[in-house]
């Protein structure tokens, strides 16, 4: 028998632009094919805005990835994606090109990790041409959810927003009519209904779908896998455990304004504390957003490194000088890979206490929680993070393993393979139904 | 100028023209000795063609038996060179053709000067009213606005013309038409105002450019012109303005040469010249309705001389309404128990939502659905969009592209009568479905209501309060008449009231299922009201006039994600113009149906708790 095949859909390839999301689709596309469980395809929407170039293939959305027959790199138009509906407009993108390309592979199951600039309805278009196959979906965001970037976070206030409702959304963002927020929630579940089985990285993000509409036990919880590292960071013994680091993108989002006024507070109370911040796409931000950035920066700068962009290479070496980790997002997260990568390399995490990285985080053993969005109460963790003698090493020793990649493809393996038998189960079902509503057939 | 000579045989032509490519105008002299027929048999190019004519006696004398007539003949086909034409018994007489070089003996403008100007002014009446009936009873085939503009040349020679004044006129008497506006070519209608300083006002004529007079004095509606006062203060405030519907006896066709003809009691005539009238069925509708903004009552006099003429102009919108086009995509279901009409109306993008949620209902595809794009210049983008629609949702639809914007009833008409199914549901494009089952839910409804006219289910809005719980109306004071509203509108859809299925005076056609061929049998919804307002409570009262009842089920919900209508100064003319119509056509009909309803009082409160 020949190995089934699992297609895995992403709204980016680290390849063109780093991410988080889109470099565990890799990792993932790159473990399924070592473990020999399924055969797995890989196709990476590109084109603007995540990439300098659009499609140059008369004819074709595709084109091919370094050599690779399994990967494809997918241009869409991002002049055509409607943001508010998740859609495309020219709908040609999935009624003909993605559903030539299911088509030519006929994958058994196919794994949206995104469906961000192709199209909820390429969720459809997969169950119309392949009515057997199953549908996985991982949800990363809030992106269905909320139209503020699946951010879930409220327009003004900044407070994470607890659910939605048209109402809500109306207040967020005036210029659109709460009916068209109807619209768009009942237009994308139309396709969710579709998928097979969700996946949550975590419990948090979960229960904010499930509260939303999608039934409790179409999702399951499971977190990202993790290569294993090839070369921890060392700890080192430095007289202080005063280095803070913050990694990510330099977004709002991000809390990154509540952390540098924290380290304005530590510094007029003359806490003696470091913090470097590793963070990419500054370029990308508004102006406003810049502009505070700069201005917070400047009142602090001999106490703040600001190190730019990195690559995935460069964290042992810039996580051997850190001794704390800060995620201070004022949204909710979901299962923040930052967090991974600290406990990868046994970094104590100083967080949000809010959804999903209150949930990775557990306070006091392996890390520690401040009062989101609150640059007081991160100043006061901070303070006692650094001061406090004996907790690094505490908080150090209280860190477990991350997720393997190894045990992930395993779990997924077996819930594509559960979802066939279901499939095959119902149609054998109907099979039989058929032959039973023969006329004259004797039923027992 | 000497005495013709006696026609020979009794018949003969002293004159004629042509007032348009298919019609002669004849002066023919006549030996009433001879002369007993009066037909025009005529030969155009050799061949006997079809001929209709009108005569009329200039004079006649039974003395020495001659008699002077004037004929009209249209004789198709024109453009020809050469016609023949048989006056009664007489001889045939060979004129050129219309198509010939040079005009027929001598032109229109001479005919008249020399046979016409000079006579009495009660014959030069009757001419003109000869020609209008002419033109009225046959006219033109192939060259109406010829024979418009001939009719123009004669009336101005047949007619004594007045002093003209114009806004920068001396003089005790002033004269202005704001508006002519042109219904159809039988119907005008006009606003303006006048005052007189000299003495009181006897006649207020209008005249069309083809000759057609109305007298306005006697039935035109006078208001109030606060406006004018600073122009006379000497004279206190009075009604100087007028508002007049003008039904014509003769088509009219041409944008200039209207005047209007005023005369006093001192015997004084003036004249003016009407601006062009305002044509174009929506430019026409509006500045109908907008006259009624000063009124408070759909009983003032204004009113009667708005509603004939916009219900005119909505059925001649009607008419020029068709499907140009019906696009197809998937196999239509063979034998549909319920065909669904959709009006499309500018969002062509609700089709995405309808049809995503159509997709997980199979009814959907087992229902005849039809879809009726009222904006017919977003038709290439549409069908495109529909082909892909379909690709992915596979709910078999048709789009029937309207030639023009009909509205809300030719839209749905339009539709219905392109459906087979046995029931008819009128369904907008913003109502979406809460869930699956609910077309046969409300067909079965249907089955098991005796005597059911239309039925309408629970409609909700998008935070689950009440949209649509059934119609009532109410008497609106501001208004003068009743208004549409919708029973417990914003109260939460659990209200146990709201969840009575009961007879209701009627419900909305943004879901309203109803036995087609009923729907058939009043000719569906009636195209008299503006905007999408009113077609289904009209329906409704001519169902239950018809002895029909019409129900609320709330045992089936959908939402119907009615957007907030911003109050533009022409939305609430037409508003107005709405509920004064309904209530003209209903008013005492309506009054019986709320007094029998029990509902009513607990209706207002909840309206006006809203």
């Amino acid at each position: 028998m020949t190995k089934r095949t699992v297609l895995y859909v992403s709204h980016n390839h680290p390849r063109v632009r780093p991410g988080g999301a889109e470099a565990y689709a890799l990792e993932l596309y790159e473990a399924m094919r070592e473990s020999g469980r399924f055969e797995p395809l890989l196709l990476a929407r590109s084109g603007k805005p995540i990439s300098k170039i659009g499609r140059y293939h008369e004819g074709t959305l595709l084109t091919g990835v370094d050599g690779d027959p399994n990967q494809y790199f997918f241009y869409s138009e991002y002049s055509d994606f409607d943001w508010f509906l998740g859609t495309t407009r020219n709908r040609e993108v999935i009624t003909r090109h993605f559903a030539d390309f299911l088509a030519a592979y006929r994958p058994e199951v196919v794994h949206f990790q995104h469906t961000l600039f192709i199209g909820y309805e390429a969720i459809r278009a997969v169950r119309n041409g392949l009515p057997e196959s199953a549908i996985v979906y991982t949800l990363h965001e809030f992106l269905p959810i909320c139209h503020r970037q699946g951010q879930m976070l409220r327009v003004g206030s900044e407070e994470p927003c607890s659910h939605e409702s048209p109402r809500r959304c109306h207040e967020c963002f005036p210029d659109i009519a709460p009916q068209e927020f109807f619209m768009r929630k009942r237009f994308i579940q139309s396709h969710l209904d579709l998928v097979d089985r969700f996946v949550a990285p975590s419990r948090f993000l979960r229960d904010r779908y499930v509260d939303w509409g999608i039934p409790a036990d179409k999702i399951v919880v499971e977190d990202y896998g993790r290569l294993p590292v090839r070369e921890g960071a060392q700890p080192g013994e430095p007289p202080n455990r005063n280095r803070i680091a913050f990694f990510g993108q330099l977004s709002h989002y991000k809390g990154i304004a509540v952390l540098l006024q924290a380290m304005k507070r530590l510094v007029e109370r003359g806490v003696d504390v470091r913090l470097s911040i590793h963070g990419a796409n500054l370029e990308l931000q508004p102006q406003e957003f810049l502009d505070e950035f700069d201005s917070l920066l400047g009142a602090i700068e001999e106490h703040v490194t600001f190190a730019g962009a990195y690559s995935a290479e460069d964290l042992p070496a810039l996580l051997a000088r850190t001794d704390y980790v800060v995620v201070p997002s004022i949204w909710w997260e979901n299962s923040p890979l930052v967090i991974q990568e600290a406990f990868l390399h046994r970094r104590p995490v100083i967080c949000s206490d809010i959804g999903g990285m209150a949930e990775k985080v557990a306070d006091g053993t392996n890390g520690l929680h401040f009062r989101a969005g609150d640059p007081d109460s991160l100043a006061d963790v901070v303070e006692s993070a650094v001061c406090t003698p004996g907790l690094w090493k505490r908080l150090h020793d209280g860190i477990e393993g991350v997720h393997p990649m190894d045990e992930h493809v395993e779990r997924l393996s077996e819930l594509y393979e559960d979802l066939l038998e279901r499939r095959q189960g119902e149609r054998a079902g109907r099979q039989a139904t058929t032959l039973g509503a023969v006329p004259g057939a004797v039923v027992e | 100028m000497s005495a013709p000579p006696p026609p020979r045989q009794g018949f003969e032509v002293r004159s004629g023209a042509w007032l348009a490519a298919d019609v002669l105008l004849a002066v023919v002299e006549f030996d009433l000795r001879h002369a007993t027929d009066m037909s025009v048999p005529a030969m155009i190019d050799g061949s006997p063609v079809p001929t209709e004519a009108r005569s009329a006696w200039l004079s006649r004398s039974e003395d020495d038996g001659a008699g002077r007539a004037l004929f009209a003949v249209r004789a198709s086909p024109p453009g020809s060179s050469r016609i023949e034409l048989t006056f009664g018994s007489g001889p045939t007489t060979a004129l050129p053709g219309p198509a010939s070089a040079g005009t027929l003996k001598v032109d229109l403008r001479t005919l008249v000067r020399e046979h016409l100007a000079r006579l009495d002014a009660r014959t030069r009446t009757r001419i003109t009213t000869f020609l209008l009936e002419f033109s009225d009873a046959i006219g033109s085939r192939v060259d109406p606005l010829g024979l418009s503009e001939s009719l123009t040349l004669m009336r101005d020679a047949l007619r004594d013309p007045h002093p003209r004044i114009g806004p920068g006129s001396e003089g005790p008497t002033a004269l202005r038409i704001d508006e002519l506006v042109r219904v159809d070519e039988r119907f005008f209608f006009v606003r303006g105002w006048t005052h007189d300083e000299q003495a009181p006002i006897v006649r207020l004529s209008a005249v069309s450019p083809e000759g057609s007079r109305v007298e306005l004095l006697e039935h035109m509606a006078r208001v109030p012109r606060p406006d004018t006062d600073r122009l006379f203060p000497l004279s206190g405030p009075e009604s100087r303005g007028f508002v007049c519907s003008l039904p014509l006896d003769a088509p009219s066709r041409l944008t200039r040469g209207w005047i209007f003809e005023l005369e006093n009691a001192a015997g004084s005539v003036v004249e003016v010249e009407a601006p062009e009238p305002i044509d174009g069925i929506h430019a026409a509708r509006g500045a109908i309705v907008s006259t009624l903004e000063r009124e408070r009552s759909p009983l003032s006099p204004v009113t009667e001389h708005v509603l004939p003429a916009v219900a005119r102009l909505q059925e001649r919108l009607a008419a020029m309404v068709e499907i140009e086009h019906v696009a197809r995509f998937g196999e239509a279901p063979r034998s549909p128990d319920v065909s669904i009409v959709i009006p499309l109306y500018k969002r062509i993008d609700l089709l995405q939502h309808q049809l995503a949620q159509f997709a997980s209902d199979p009814e959907l595809s087992e229902a005849e659905l039809i879809y009726v794009l009222d904006s017919p210049e977003l038709s290439a983008s549409a069908l495109a969009e529909s082909e892909r629609l379909f690709e992915l949702y596979r709910v078999p639809f048709r789009i029937a592209t309207l030639s023009q914007n009909g509205g809300f009833a030719v839209a749905n008409n339009r539709g219905a009568s392109l459906a087979t199914g046995r029931l008819l549901l009128l369904l907008n494009s913003d109502v979406l479905p809460a869930g699956s089952g609910w077309l046969s839910g409300l067909a079965g409804l249907h089955d098991a209501t005796p005597r059911v006219g239309a039925l309408g289910p629970k409609l909700l809005f998008e935070d689950d309060t009440l949209q649509h719980a059934g119609l009532y109306f109410r008497r609106s004071v501001a208004l003068g008449a009743w208004e549409n509203a919708h029973y417990f509108k914003g109260l939460h859809h659990t209200l146990p009231a709201a969840n009575v299925p009961r007879p209701v005076p009627a419900v909305t056609a943004a879901c309203l299922l109803i036995d087609r061929a009923l729907y058939s049998e009043l000719d569906g919804l009636r195209a008299v009201y503006i905007q999408g307002d009113y077609e289904d409570s009209d329906l409704c009262l001519r169902l239950g006039q018809a002895g029909y009842e019409n129900w609320y089920r709330p045992e089936i919900a959908l939402y119907h994600l009615e957007g907030r209508s911003y109050a533009t100064a022409e939305r609430q003319d037409n508003a107005r113009y709405n509920a004064w119509l309904q209530t003209s056509l209903w008013g005492e009909r309506i009054e019986r149906l709320m007094s029998d309803e029990p509902g009513y009082e607990a209706g207002i409160m909840a309206a006006d708790r809203t």
